[in-house]
């Protein structure tokens, strides 16, 4: 195929994928658009623009984050989000690293159940998971950490102890018979060198906990309300619906991920492909 | 073992028990986890009563074959695409990746939105009729992963030892057999896990299920997990009853993901 | 180094000061607290920031008020009467709803609340135990706007020969003027006769519970089957009348019958509020809703009632459908202390002069209390109207039959067969069958 012939298919190629890029953007951008139309011009036409009449300006957003507390909504979100994700990674690497060092039946068995963990759906465990988690008194937001790291462990035990397998003993050795403990060994050597994969582990998590709707639902629901549960609720908590505000909401929520998503962009592209090697 | 126990606490509180009492409560009729009453198969002889988990299990499936095969064909294909080196490769990238991160009751609401925009001019809306509730479904799936499984596809495109790319092409190999003997079987871990996450979240979904349609109209739009989470909380006197259609569910998505793991492993070559 | 020691400082802080943005959203549970669980998402507002605030200045205890979103009631009390912080006032909304809850209501019999109770024989009880209360008597029918109605007979070429809206007593009167009113629309300025028929999920209970209660009340009426009965199965054989009305409702709409699966009963309301309707179906708990719409056309004096005709023989001496579906109950795990204080804000809400008035003029109800004079009954149109026709000689009301039906998950599958017929998806024959089959198949699941 001659140069030029490979240039003019590039070129095709490129306006067809920006195309499909505008209309994979396009859902986004209309609710965008529609955020600033006042409340009763849009369910009649959700794909116009805002015009002189339909325009409300800031309104639907001040209305919309009165009504579902939104900012307390996202603070409730970011805290959990946040320590949920350090805790997995710390608590799950520790564990991993035992599993993988300590070869017994035990170990081995607690492994697979943990593997088996990200196969069972929620339902399975929901009911009684909330019973539980009230009964322990785990039903606040600080609660709802221990119930995370639970049920984020089978992952994150995967995935460390996959990169884990392939640190050779011998730095290890090393460490103990220069005589250090097995605090000093993980943190000092093998945790910086589980960095990357505690990165991908973090933020494949960071997704999981901040989109979570059932899991704070359940256990926390009424009295603290995360963003997905808040969102939710702006639909069946006062009859009608107003599409204003739930389009204000919609975009609010959407903002933070979107932020994270644009300045980690490298980290979190690399670690959805560490983590599907891995598995 | 100090190191073990935050996390085996925390996951036998989280999982191991729930899951463990779980199972045993299926066998009993309850309605708080200490007052059962043992009945032995009767909450599974009950799920059978009404026709709701089959006809939730027939929806699931269909949805899970479609979207699945949707999802991998279009992944694939913009992979394919986005592995040669074009301008805005990498910006096209982010784009298609884009919708991963939002969340599924948001994507729910931002789909009905525009389904419901779509539809107004035929005088229907999203729930009016169940097949527009199950295309909405597939196409807020392939929406939000497609992009995912195109990364992990590019990731697997670029891996191909490129001595197997020159010696086919020496050899002759016209684009289709590149294509079927030495891209495909190349990036069968790829397809793997593609298949795997693409399964087992097809047959997972609820939150998507429960902002799009929750179900309407009637219970026609219902998916597995909404299913149960339904019967637990709509109705009482079925808690029991909803904790076996969830044993059944786990060992159904549980027997679907080993099977396809193994299928597809089997073909895996070594690079 | 020091970039990922700054990373982790920044994530740290960030995740500090989100607690600041969580605070203020919940204190620490006080000691003196009454946490109360409403059903009517109506008049939330009017017990978040009048009621309880009111409460709390006059005897200090706090009153938690939270309010199951439309339709998920049921769940929402099952979910919290199990966790360490349960309601202690709950609704319950007859015997099939107190059966249900029976394992956690404390015996009324001793309270100040239950004292108030007029018509002791309406409270619902096991033997001697006295378990839920009723707090208000409603109505329902067809709400219509009579100067829209008024218009309608001043046309010079209308069909009809009677005069005024209140000359219609049966059905085949109605779907007269409702067809011509239909005909003459822009004439009259209207979108549709009736608001949308609003079959959004949550939003079917006007037809699933309130419309069926009239062919269903004739049913129990000709088999002799008194109120309150266990009944093991139907013949819906007043099933060609609820077709006659649900018919002339989805053809003589503001809304295409496509649309209505998206529509709530809050549309309708607003719809009749603003004037782009002539009629309604709902009770008088919609006062707030059409009185509090911003722009609202329609005066007081011309909001009226007017019972649901379907064609049945005799229907004229029947009037709107009366009852209550709402008891309150009193959590029996609660601690003595709470209890005390739950009797002690239903009393207060109920007797005190404070409490009185929000009740007349904020929640609206018709209460069934003898501490209310004639002079403290709701003064809203809905309300009066109400009376009116509870007072109304010559005129039966049609007493609640709909707390006979077996099970929510009866009228859920009864409505999800009422939005199939709207779209042409299912025959009225099918819709028939459904209730049928469903009635029987959901009383043997419980009893």
């Amino acid at each position: 195929m001659s140069l030029a012939t490979t240039k003019r298919n590039h070129l095709i190629l490129t306006i067809v994928l920006a195309l499909l890029a505008l209309f994979f953007l396009s859902p986004i951008l209309i609710v965008f658009m529609n955020s600033f139309k006042s409340k009763l011009f849009i369910s009649n036409e959700p794909f116009a623009m805002p015009s002189a009449d339909t325009f409300s300006g800031g309104e639907n957003y001040i209305s919309g984050s009165q009504k579902i507390k939104f900012f307390n909504a996202f603070g409730y979100s970011l805290f959990i989000t946040v320590f949920s994700v350090i805790g997995i990674s710390l608590v799950t690497s520790m564990l991993a690293w035992y599993l993988t060092r300590v070869k017994t039946k035990f170990t081995t068995f607690a492994y697979y159940l943990l593997v088996f963990s990200m196969i069972v759906p929620f339902q399975m465990v929901m009911f009684t998971m909330s019973k539980t988690a009230n009964m322990l008194h785990l039903d606040n937001p600080i609660g709802i950490l221990v119930l995370y790291i639970g049920f984020g462990s089978g992952l994150g035990t995967f995935m460390f102890s996959g990169f884990i397998k392939s640190i050779p003993l011998s730095l290890e050795e090393a460490a103990m018979i220069d005589g250090a403990g097995p605090v000093k060994t993980f943190f000092l050597i093998v945790f910086p060198i589980l960095k990357p994969t505690a990165i991908t582990v973090a933020i494949l998590n960071t997704m999981w906990v901040w989109n979570d709707y059932l899991l704070p639902y359940l256990t926390i629901g009424t009295e603290y309300k995360t963003i997905p549960v808040a969102i939710q609720y702006l639909r069946g908590g006062y009859g009608a619906v107003d599409m204003g505000a739930m389009m204000a909401m919609l975009v609010l929520a959407m903002v933070p991920i979107i932020v994270f998503y644009l300045s980690a962009q490298k980290y979190i592209i690399r670690g959805v492909v560490a983590g599907a090697v891995k598995g | 073992m100090l190191f073990a126990l935050p996390g085996l606490i925390c996951f036998a509180i989280a999982f191991l028990i729930p899951m463990v009492m779980g199972v045993v409560l299926s066998f009993f009729k309850f309605t708080t986890v200490t007052d059962g009453t043992f009945i032995g198969i009767e909450n599974y002889k009950r799920i059978f009563i009404n026709n709701d988990f089959t006809s939730a299990l027939w929806f699931t499936v269909k949805f899970t074959v479609v979207s699945v095969i949707t999802i991998n064909l279009g992944a694939f294909t913009l992979a394919m695409l986005l592995t040669r080196g074009i301008k805005g490769t990498n910006a096209f990238r982010t784009i298609f990746f884009m919708p991963n991160l939002i969340g599924g009751i948001v994507l729910g609401w931002i789909w009905q939105v525009i389904i419901n925009g779509v539809l107004l001019p035929r005088g229907v809306t999203i729930v009016s009729d169940p097949k527009y509730g199950f295309w909405g479904l597939v196409v807020l799936m392939n929406w939000q992963n497609i992009g995912y499984m195109m990364v992990i596809y590019i990731a697997g495109i670029q891996n191909i030892s490129h001595d197997l790319i020159e010696a086919a092409q020496i050899d002759g190999a016209n684009k289709v057999t590149m294509l079927r003997s030495v891209i495909l079987p190349s990036i069968m871990p790829s397809i793997t896990i593609c298949s795997f996450l693409t399964l087992t979240n097809g047959f997972k979904l609820f939150d998507q299920n429960l902002a799009l349609t929750a179900g309407d109209p009637g219970k026609q739009t219902e998916m597995l997990a909404l299913n149960i989470f339904n019967t637990f909380y709509g109705r009482s006197g079925f808690e029991g009853v909803g904790q076996a259609k969830a044993v059944l569910f786990t060992i159904l998505v549980a027997f679907i993901a080993l099977t396809q793991l193994r299928l597809t492993r089997s073909k895996e070559v070594e690079a | 180094m020091k970039k990922s020691l700054l990373i982790a400082l920044l994530i740290v802080s960030v995740a500090m000061s989100s607690v600041l943005f969580a605070a203020g959203a919940q204190e620490a549970a006080p000691a003196k607290e009454v946490y109360f669980l409403n059903f009517k998402p109506e008049i939330a507002d009017v017990y978040e920031t009048k009621i309880a605030p009111a409460f709390e200045k006059e005897t200090g205890i706090k009153l938690k008020v939270v309010t199951a979103a439309s339709g998920t009631y049921a769940q929402t009390l099952k979910s919290e009467i199990a966790k360490s912080n349960p309601p202690v006032i709950f609704q319950t909304n007859g015997p099939v709803g107190l059966a249900e809850s029976k394992n956690y209501t404390a015996d009324l019999k001793n309270t100040e609340f239950y004292k108030i109770l007029s018509d002791k024989t309406m409270a619902l009880g096991d033997g001697e135990k006295v378990l839920a209360i009723p707090y208000a008597v409603e109505g329902y029918g067809i709400i219509y706007n009579d100067a829209i109605m008024r218009k309608y007979f001043a046309l010079p070429n209308k069909a009809v020969s009677i005069k005024s809206a209140d000359e219609i007593t049966n059905f085949a009167t109605l779907k007269a003027v409702v067809e011509d009113m239909t005909k003459n629309k822009s004439a009259l300025g209207i979108q549709g006769v009736f608001a949308s028929t609003s079959l959004a999920a949550g939003n079917q209970w006007r037809w699933q519970t309130h419309l069926v209660n009239v062919p269903l009340y004739f049913e129990v009426r000709d088999a002799n089957i008194a109120m309150g009965s266990k009944v093991p199965e139907i013949k819906f054989s007043y099933s060609a009348n609820m077709k006659n009305i649900w018919d002339l409702y989805l053809n003589n709409s503001s809304t295409a019958v496509g649309l209505l699966g998206a529509k709530s009963v809050d549309d309708s309301m607003a719809e009749f509020a603003l004037g782009q309707v002539a009629m309604v179906q709902n009770g008088n708990w919609g006062a707030g809703q059409i009185l509090g719409v911003k722009g609202n056309k329609v005066s007081d004096a011309d909001i009226k009632f007017m019972p649901i005709y379907t064609g049945a023989a005799g229907e004229e001496k029947y009037g709107l459908n009366v009852g209550t579906e709402n008891y309150l109950c009193i959590n029996s795990n609660a601690s003595v202390e709470q209890q005390k204080m739950a009797d002690q804000f239903l009393t207060w809400l109920f007797a005190s002069e404070t409490g009185k008035q929000f009740v007349k003029n904020d929640l609206m109800f018709i209460t069934p209390f003898n501490t209310f004079k004639d002079s403290e009954l709701p003064t809203d149109p809905l309300a009066k109207d109400v009376i009116r026709w509870m007072n109304k000689p010559g005129v039966t009301s049609i007493p609640w039959a709909f707390s006979m039906i077996p099970s929510e998950e009866w009228k859920n599958q009864f409505g999800a067969a009422l939005a199939d017929y709207s779209v042409g998806r299912k025959n009225w024959a099918e819709v028939e069958k459904v209730a049928v089959d469903a009635w029987k198949t959901e009383f043997k699941l419980t009893n």
